[in-house]
């Protein structure tokens, strides 16, 4: 009886927590972004443009972990039985990229002009997150090359 | 090429859907599936029972015996207890079992019936009562699981849902937790059912030992008495009925059958109720 109780406490605090947090995260995240709008982020290797004219170029990077909830895990592991999108997980990673992208940009020093070569890594803390009383939790991480160029 | 910058307006990498309503249906969808294998698994086993031999079941409770870690089957108390089983068993049971009798050291107030013809009785309960005829119904009680099988049934049902479960969800899983309660409450009502039929068998029996029935409503009057009220939720938890509605259907299975509900009680036979060896 008490296990039963305790279980739907953690579900329903996952769940309102859990919602709560992410609508924040989300209005943060929003607002950040149009804050850095102006710093152009690119997958592309290279750039058209002549060495002479690079002022700085730097390495940077922003990483992010993000745990789920507990209503958000007991939701993945009834998809792992009948399989299909795993709904409950596609908000935290879409979280984690976007926010490792601004942390990204964060790191780069303000003249950036533009970030190139950008790439996205994912991975899973806690491997074991399916075991009894783990909760997972997903690291995104974005790198890229800042290039300062002369005016 | 001119690099336009954009924001976010409509997230596609999210699906809309309402989890709590995707989590409703995927949960109903499981319990189905798990309610269904079990009621068809628990209807095999129900048809399986019957079958079973008891030369096949003692082979079966000795395994389980063994496990349990039993003392052996020694002592004056023990054999006290044994001669009159055994005595009960053969002016009033008619059953194809070899009923072994063991006294374990508890303070739990309860008794089992395992497979093989064995009756575990807890000290505690040969001390709670206090007469020869509280003692018979426990014991009668606990033949009557013999007699409709109950104890090989309970087995079998507690096999076959840890089986289903941890093959679905494995056994470490969060949901197995829920589940396992939730189907626990359908179980529990199953085996409220068996007591109940193990009491009235109890009472026949006991009819048929003294030629009354007195004594055996007392026996769950006095545990009513240390019993909680577990009020209108509490009650779906209980494995046994309450106390005092077993003592009160006691009274009225006797009346209906006609049983006489008074007579003499017979004090408890010395070297059971006192010697601890």
């Amino acid at each position: 009886m008490e296990s039963l109780i305790i279980l739907m406490i953690l579900i329903i605090l996952g769940y309102f927590c859990g919602t709560w947090f992410e609508k924040k995260h989300y209005k943060s995240i929003n607002e950040r972004e149009k804050a850095f709008i102006t710093m152009p982020t690119i997958t592309a290797k290279t750039i058209d443009i002549n060495q002479s004219d690079v002022e700085n170029s730097q390495l940077v990077y922003g990483s992010v972990v993000i745990s789920n909830d507990y209503f958000k895990q007991i939701l993945a592991s009834l998809r792992n039985i009948f399989g299909g999108r795993v709904k409950s997980y596609e908000s935290l990673v879409d979280r984690a990229r976007r926010e490792a992208v601004l942390r990204m940009k964060e790191q780069a020093p303000g003249n950036t002009t533009i970030i190139i070569n950008v790439r996205l890594e994912t991975s899973a803390i806690g491997s074991n997150a399916n075991k009894k009383n783990t909760i997972g939790s997903i690291e995104a991480m974005a790198y890229g090359t800042a290039l300062t160029l002369k005016i | 090429m001119k690099y336009t910058p954009g924001i976010v307006k409509e997230n596609v990498n999210i699906s809309k859907e309402s989890p709590v309503y995707e989590f409703f249906i995927l949960l109903s969808g499981l319990l189905l599936i798990i309610l269904g294998l079990y009621f068809i698994l628990g209807f095999a086993i129900n048809i399986i029972v019957p079958e079973i031999s008891p030369e096949l079941e003692n082979i079966l409770g000795k395994n389980l015996i063994n496990r349990f870690e039993m003392p052996e089957n020694s002592g004056k108390r023990n054999k006290s207890l044994q001669d009159f089983a055994d005595n009960l068993q053969k002016k009033c049971i008619n059953l194809e079992y070899n009923f072994i009798l063991h006294i374990v050291e508890s303070s739990q107030i309860n008794a089992i019936a395992l497979p093989g013809g064995h009756i575990v009785v807890f000290s505690e309960l040969i001390d709670t009562i206090d007469s020869e005829n509280e003692l018979a119904f426990v014991l009668f009680h606990e033949m009557g699981h013999f007699a409709n099988r109950d104890h090989l049934k309970g087995i079998g049902r507690s096999i076959v849902f840890i089986a289903i479960t941890s093959l679905l969800l494995g056994s470490d899983n969060q949901l197995v937790n829920l589940m396992t309660q939730g189907i626990q409450l359908g179980e529990n009502k199953f085996s409220r059912e068996q007591e109940i039929a193990a009491d009235e068998f109890a009472l026949r029996s006991l009819n048929c030992f003294y030629g009354n029935t007195a004594g055996a409503a007392d026996f769950f009057n006095k545990l009513a008495d240390n019993e909680k009220p577990s009020g209108f939720i509490g009650k779906y938890y209980l494995t046994h009925p309450e106390s005092k509605n077993r003592a009160a259907h006691l009274e009225n299975y006797s009346n209906a059958q006609g049983f006489k509900t008074q007579g003499r009680l017979i004090p408890v036979p010395e070297n059971i109720k006192q010697e601890h060896d």
